[in-house]
């Protein structure tokens, strides 16, 4: 049943891509059979056509007097959204399509079936003979790679970013000024060589192609590293590089069309353009820091409308790119510092709603444009005007690939002697080839000016991009498991690894300050320690100003536990309160417990769910993953606090009975991994845990310890059946009390033990 | 800073004590400042001298994992395993081979600070060893400290650069 519903679907989708491709050549071709409509020239390249018979596209404005139009059709008035919306579901359906079936996305990555896609609607386009747009570059730019870099940025993993910042900035700054020099030069001596067509080259039109040619692109390396998942360092490595050559890339444009246009270059010029990397580069992070300011303190405020909070945080990042660009400064690194100074604060401020919010639409919007921008791709590449030339498309893709080599070889040779942790033959060979092309280059490509050379250079990116996307990217990862390089581990952070990380960033900052020596960790204990006593009042609200990393740490992994409580068990597995979350090897006991789970009262279930839920507002998830299609499970669906009501009323009854009949036995204790919100309700959590772990340890031979605790559950269970009603109107009483006392409890996320003279109070 | 300043101490005596080490302003700042001191000296001496300082100081060499180990040599100093027996050692205070539950406690204490309070201390320290607390003795042990770090890169971690 499943396969045929499979199959239906798989052919039913390519199917409505295909009418959707049909539509849009409809659309195309209504669009041409009109007058030149002046604003749809911005955004498409509207065809000169001219008017041919159109007469269902008439207003109705006739001569004689008709009757009253019952139906009328007036497609003029939303053709531009219409055909938006029309291109944006053929990329969306075709990614879907992608996926649903089987075994593609395994060998093929997404990246080239989405180009293999643009090339189709292309061909199909201009087979009909109309003009098909293209990616212009203020669409590009604009529009479709903020969202890319936002997301990128906003998620960018910070420590091992900075912790490689020496490297990153290294293969950025020089690896692309070295490409950018190597193949401009190489090409100028090809061309001189070769004479003919390319006579006429001169070496400033040669760097500016080398300018465009040689920077890594980040859509495309995020592209095809997302599905490859090799290690952290490799890709913070790669992807590093690919976000900071933005400003080597920007200034290196702007000094060659300018002189190209000037004509002559002195020494006082070349300095400026030194002066003005500088310049870019700081002046585009400024920017972005300042409006990542702006958004944190914002957020601060945003308690009572909740609803807009991510909002402001896509706004504020929009705004420093259109910042950045207004002044020639780079807008990609703006946009990253800008999400990379927001993110702590805002985390900190916003609902976990309004989190989830940012980080979907996020996702949501970079995977669109990414789409987008491929499919254009394919488009524009048939739809361009091609000048040919097989020397000079040659010659630039085996240098593209010789410069990267030589140039990640020798960067590396340097580097390695800086770097504690050296990079491998392995790694370079990595670096090396995913150094990939994308769709910026092309768009720089189509600024340029100078018409004579500018199909040529075209040609020849396109072939670049093409080459690099399509036979690198679907290369790479068999390369990868060929060489067995090392994947990405799939760890999930422990609270000990939490505690040993901090414990080992103070020792080390401590043996820093006796050798003297000031290092990165010196440097970021003061920036934490600057953060934490200024910032921090600044721009977080309320009493999460004062949390430390840890406690939030250990909130969310509270509530990551709850979740994987309700995603994995019913209440039947509930009551397996003894094991913890993943290195407990007590066999959890299913029937036993189910005496143990009392029924509380309907409208005590009504107030400890309100509770909950107003609660539940206040806590954090941090993510770690940066990949675009596999997020983690966001545990924060309708049903937490489900959860949370079930473990606590399992708990509740648990401890009731612990306190009541178990000697001080700590082992016997449960672990107190209880979260209490803000509200007065004591709310006990246990772990359950499906992990391995656990499971797996069940043949050994329990510790005695556990033998004494089955023996001490099914007493307990016994006894909880006793004063579960005492304990009911004991819990009733207490909220009262428990409201003034909440007050005292100073963080909305106190890790609490109730208390054991609250419930001794009961014996 | 550092030791620059004190160094025509350590030519005059030839050894170092606490109060030298206390003389470090930023040290003094740092959570677990006083247990770093207390590491450079061997249990009962009151001071340390230039070897020794160096001996302790070589735990934070960067490891070279070019080097064969070939079993004769003695494990050298900066390898993986002994930099995380120094760091477990400064947790275990009182030397007994294991991080008891108290020993964890006074960890975050220091850590945390006045930050929080008491209850979460113990929620945190008691989570902490339940998920590390293999044979159930709640306390860790080296070998369970080494396992719940197997994903950190120590060797990344606990070196310093300029000692190469």
């Amino acid at each position: 049943m499943a396969e045929l519903r499979l199959a239906r679907r798989s052919s039913f989708l390519p199917l409505t891509g295909l009418m959707c491709v049909l539509l849009l050549v409809f659309v195309s071709v209504a669009s041409a059979s009109r007058d030149v409509v002046s604003e749809n020239n911005e955004t498409w390249r509207g065809p000169a056509g001219e008017t041919r018979g159109d007469s269902h596209n008439q207003t109705n404005s006739t001569a004689h007097k008709k009757a009253f139009p019952v139906l009328s059709f007036n497609y003029e008035h939303v053709r531009k959204p219409f055909e938006i919306s029309l291109w944006i579901l053929l990329a969306l359906l075709m990614k879907l399509g992608f996926h649903i079936i089987p075994g593609v996305q395994n060998i093929v990555p997404e990246s080239c079936l989405l180009i293999g896609v643009g090339l189709l609607v292309g061909g199909i386009i201009k087979a009909i003979g109309e003009e098909a747009p293209v990616l212009d570059t203020k669409l590009f730019f604009l529009y479709l790679l903020p969202p890319i870099i936002l997301d990128a940025g906003y998620f960018l993993p910070i420590r091992p970013f900075t912790e490689n910042m020496g490297t990153i900035l290294v293969f950025a700054v020089v690896g692309t000024l070295w490409n950018t020099f190597f193949i401009g030069g190489m090409i100028y001596g090809v061309c001189r060589i070769e004479g003919g067509q390319l006579a006429s080259v001169d070496p400033l039109s040669c760097l500016l192609f080398g300018t465009i040619v040689s920077a890594v692109d980040p859509v495309a390396v995020l592209a095809v590293f997302e599905e490859i998942h090799i290690n952290e360092l490799l890709h913070i490595l790669v992807f590093g590089e690919s976000l900071l050559n933005d400003a080597v890339t920007v200034v290196l444009y702007h000094l060659f069309e300018e002189f190209t246009h000037a004509g002559t270059v002195t020494v006082v010029d070349a300095i400026l353009g030194v002066v003005c990397f500088f310049v870019v580069s700081l002046g585009g992070i400024l920017v972005g820091a300042i409006y990542g300011i702006l958004g944190a303190f914002t957020s601060r405020f945003t308690s009572h409308t909740r609803v807009i909070e991510p909002l402001f945080v896509f706004l504020y990042s929009y705004m420093a790119y259109l910042s950045a660009e207004v002044f020639h400064l780079s807008g990609i690194m703006s946009l990253i510092a800008c999400g990379v100074v927001m993110r702590p604060y805002v985390e900190a401020n916003v609902s976990h709603k309004s989190y989830t919010t940012i980080k979907y639409f996020l996702k949501m919007w970079s995977s669109v444009s990414e789409t987008l921008i491929f499919i254009f791709l394919g488009v524009s590449t048939v739809a361009g005007p091609h000048a040919w030339n097989w020397t000079f498309v040659i010659v630039t893709v085996v240098l593209c690939l010789v410069s990267r080599v030589l140039g990640v070889i020798g960067l590396t040779y340097i580097i390695n002697k800086f770097r504690i942790v050296k990079l491998t033959k392995k790694d370079q060979f990595i670096v090396a080839y995913g150094g990939l092309r994308g769709a910026i280059a092309f768009s720089l490509g189509f600024l340029l000016t100078n018409s004579e050379m500018k199909n040529m250079f075209l040609t020849a990116i396109i072939t670049v991009i093409f080459f690099t996307v399509i036979v690198q990217g679907m290369t790479i990862r068999p390369l990868v498991d060929l060489l067995a390089v090392k994947k990405k581990k799939e760890s999930k952070r422990s609270i000990n690894e939490e505690i040993h990380t901090q414990f080992l960033d103070h020792l080390l900052t401590g043996i820093e300050d006796i050798c003297g020596h000031y290092g990165h960790h010196h440097w970021k204990d003061k920036l934490n320690r600057f953060n934490k006593a200024y910032v921090k009042k600044w721009l977080i609200a309320g009493e999460r100003s004062t949390e430390p990393q840890l406690i939030s740490f250990y909130n969310k992994m509270e509530m990551k536990q709850a979740m994987m409580l309700v995603e994995s068990g019913s209440t039947a597995q509930l009551p397996t309160i003894v094991s913890s979350v993943s290195m407990q090897n007590i066999k959890p006991r299913g029937p036993a417990r189910q005496r143990a789970i009392p029924s509380i009262s309907k409208s005590r279930e009504q107030e400890i769910r309100k509770i909950l839920r107003a609660n539940l507002q206040k806590t954090r998830q941090r993510l770690r993953s940066y990949s675009r299609h596999d997020l983690m499970i966001d545990p924060f669906e309708d049903n937490v606090s489900e959860v949370r009501f079930r473990r606590q009323r399992v708990e509740m009854e648990r401890r009731m009975s612990h306190y009541l009949t178990v000697p001080a036995n700590r082992q016997e204790t449960p672990p107190v991994r209880k979260v209490c919100f803000e509200s007065e309700h004591k709310v006990y959590t246990y772990d359950d845990s499906k992990s391995p772990r656990g499971w797996t340890a069940e043949p050994d031979p329990s510790p005695p310890d556990a033998v004494s605790l089955l023996n001490e559950s099914s007493q307990r269970a016994n006894q909880s059946s006793e004063h579960r009603a005492k304990h009911n109107d004991e819990l009733r009483a207490k909220v009262p009390d428990e409201k003034e006392e909440q007050d005292q409890l100073k963080l909305s996320r106190c890790l609490s033990d109730p208390g054991p003279n609250k419930e001794e109070d009961l014996s | 800073m550092g030791f620059n300043g004190t160094s025509p101490l350590l030519d005059q005596r030839g050894e170092l004590r606490p109060e030298d080490f206390g003389a470090i302003r930023e040290l003094s700042m740092n959570p677990i400042g006083d247990r770093i001191i207390s590491a450079f000296f061997s249990p009962g001496k009151e001071t340390v001298d230039f070897a020794s300082f160096v001996r302790i100081l070589a735990h934070f060499h960067p490891t070279e994992t070019s080097r064969s180990r070939d079993g004769v040599q003695p494990e050298p100093a900066n390898s993986r395993t002994r930099k995380l027996k120094f760091a477990f050692q400064l947790y275990d205070q009182d030397r007994d081979g294991k991080i008891s539950r108290e020993e964890l406690l006074q960890v975050l204490r220091t850590m945390l600070e006045m930050q929080v309070t008491e209850e979460q201390l113990q929620s945190i320290a008691e989570r902490a060893i339940q998920e590390a607390d293999l044979d159930q003795d709640d306390a860790i042990s080296f070998d369970e400290f080494r396992k719940s770090l197997e994903k950190v890169d120590i060797d990344h971690k606990m070196s310093i650069r300029f000692l190469s």
